[in-house]
């Protein structure tokens, strides 16, 4: 990495950067069900934003900016690690959770349920839902940030939720359906 | 699903996402008052959506800029009532999510407020309450669309607040209409415990049209809290 050109990063974009790494973080877990790996990631996303700093035209754009880096990013660890003969068949790959729902504890019981069936998706589809659902990116930022087209996105994100709509809500047993609906809470006033 | 249908998944998806122009929203909306299967199925959007969003709830961060005000003792009732509803008790997430609460009063602005989501709880019927609130609501509205970012901006209604979207009763339907129709970032959710209460009391509740209802309103407060949202109560 160049220091001369990190020298040159206007602070406020080391700060803007900084700052999203909480959101960062939360993707790149969402993406790979991994901590260790999504911490790698994170900052190996931080250091390529921090290089190649003078590309973002637009600081509105940081966000997705650093999304597509980070897409980029799990994508060359894929790579890297051979799993895939062909990168082109990564958008159908589905994780192997180790946490399912059974051995979670009861504290974490329900968000372990979802990430459980959030990693059963194709990781295309997981990153489409986990991009507009997490960090708010309207169907044109993932269009951009993952180089999809908008149907493309569009068809994934409705797959993935239809997916997880058959799992969570409708499935029998373990429907989430009754959890939602049933809760008797009493507003004071 | 068959073919035929009117609204199509996708299009469903945009609906939630606000991913829609207005023409096209406004005739999803209508569609949803008089279908019903419709209905649930935004509503099952809407829950997978916010579950997704649960799942992956981040720990505490504090977050810069804006002027903010923690209202601890507040963060703490509504985990204790959470406690008590026995399903976000178990969440470690909880106290992360809830770290913000506005209170809407005089010379606080709803567009100080960062972010793109904002949760304002309405529990009064008090109308100078109400028409600030509106003001305060339209103001943020109107700013955040001429700088071309879009802002959604929910108003969840209970007790007598539920005056505010109840079309036998509301001092401000025509401003709902109106906000709503140049605004698709703008939602309205009932809490159906209070519409039962007064069903209970032999009042024909008649909401008005586009409102939504949440099983209640504490339960959609919380459920936006751990979605990111910020919460303003007036």
């Amino acid at each position: 990495m160049g220091f001369t050109r990190l020298f040159g990063t206007s602070a406020r974009l080391k700060t803007g950067i900084e700052a999203q790494r909480g959101a960062l973080y939360r993707l790149a877990f969402a993406w790979c069900h991994d901590a260790a790996l999504a911490d790698d990631l994170v900052q190996e996303t931080q250091l390529r934003a921090l290089d190649r700093a003078a590309q973002l035209r637009d600081p509105a754009r940081l966000k997705s900016w650093l999304c597509s880096i980070l897409a980029n990013a799990l994508r060359d660890h894929y790579r890297r690690s051979r799993a895939f003969e062909n990168v082109d068949d990564l958008d159908e790959a589905v994780l192997a959770d180790p946490i399912t729902p059974e051995t979670a504890s009861d504290s974490a019981r329900l968000a372990a349920r979802v990430r459980a069936e959030v990693a059963r998706l194709p990781l295309g589809q997981r990153q489409v839902v986990t991009l507009v659902d997490l960090e708010g990116c309207s169907y044109a930022e993932v269009s951009a940030v993952l180089s999809v087209p908008i149907g493309t996105v569009m068809s994934r994100l409705c797959r993935a939720r239809v997916a997880l709509r058959a799992r969570l809500l409708d499935a029998a047993p373990g429907s989430l359906r009754p959890e939602l609906s049933s809760r008797k809470i009493r507003i004071v006033r | 699903m068959s073919d035929e249908r009117k609204v199509s998944q996708e299009m469903q998806c945009a609906f939630v996402d606000g991913e829609l122009d207005r023409a096209e929203w406004a005739r999803v909306a209508a569609l949803l008052q008089q279908d019903e299967q419709l209905r649930a199925e935004v509503c099952d959007i809407r829950a997978v959506k916010d579950l997704v969003r649960h799942a992956y709830a981040p720990p505490a961060v504090a977050r810069p800029g804006a002027s903010r005000r923690t209202h601890w003792a507040a963060v703490a009732a509504l985990c204790a009532v959470s406690v008590a509803a026995g399903w976000f008790a178990r969440s470690a997430w909880l106290p992360g999510a809830v770290e913000v609460e506005h209170a809407l009063t005089a010379g606080t602005s709803l567009r100080e407020i960062a972010g793109d989501r904002i949760l304002v709880h309405v529990s009064s019927s008090r109308r100078e309450l109400i028409a600030t609130a509106l003001d305060e609501i339209e103001d943020a509205l109107r700013s955040a669309q001429q700088r071309g970012h879009r802002l959604n901006v929910e108003i969840v209604a209970n007790s007598t607040g539920l005056e505010l979207l109840r079309a036998d009763a509301s001092q401000f339907p025509e401003r709902l209409a109106a906000l709503r129709a140049t605004y698709p970032g703008f939602t309205l959710v009932a809490c159906s415990q209070t519409i039962a209460r007064l069903r209970e009391k032999g009042v024909a509740v008649q909401l008005l049209p586009g409102v939504q209802v949440a099983p209640s309103a504490l339960d959609q407060v919380v459920r936006r809290l751990q979605g990111g949202w910020a919460y303003v109560r007036t």
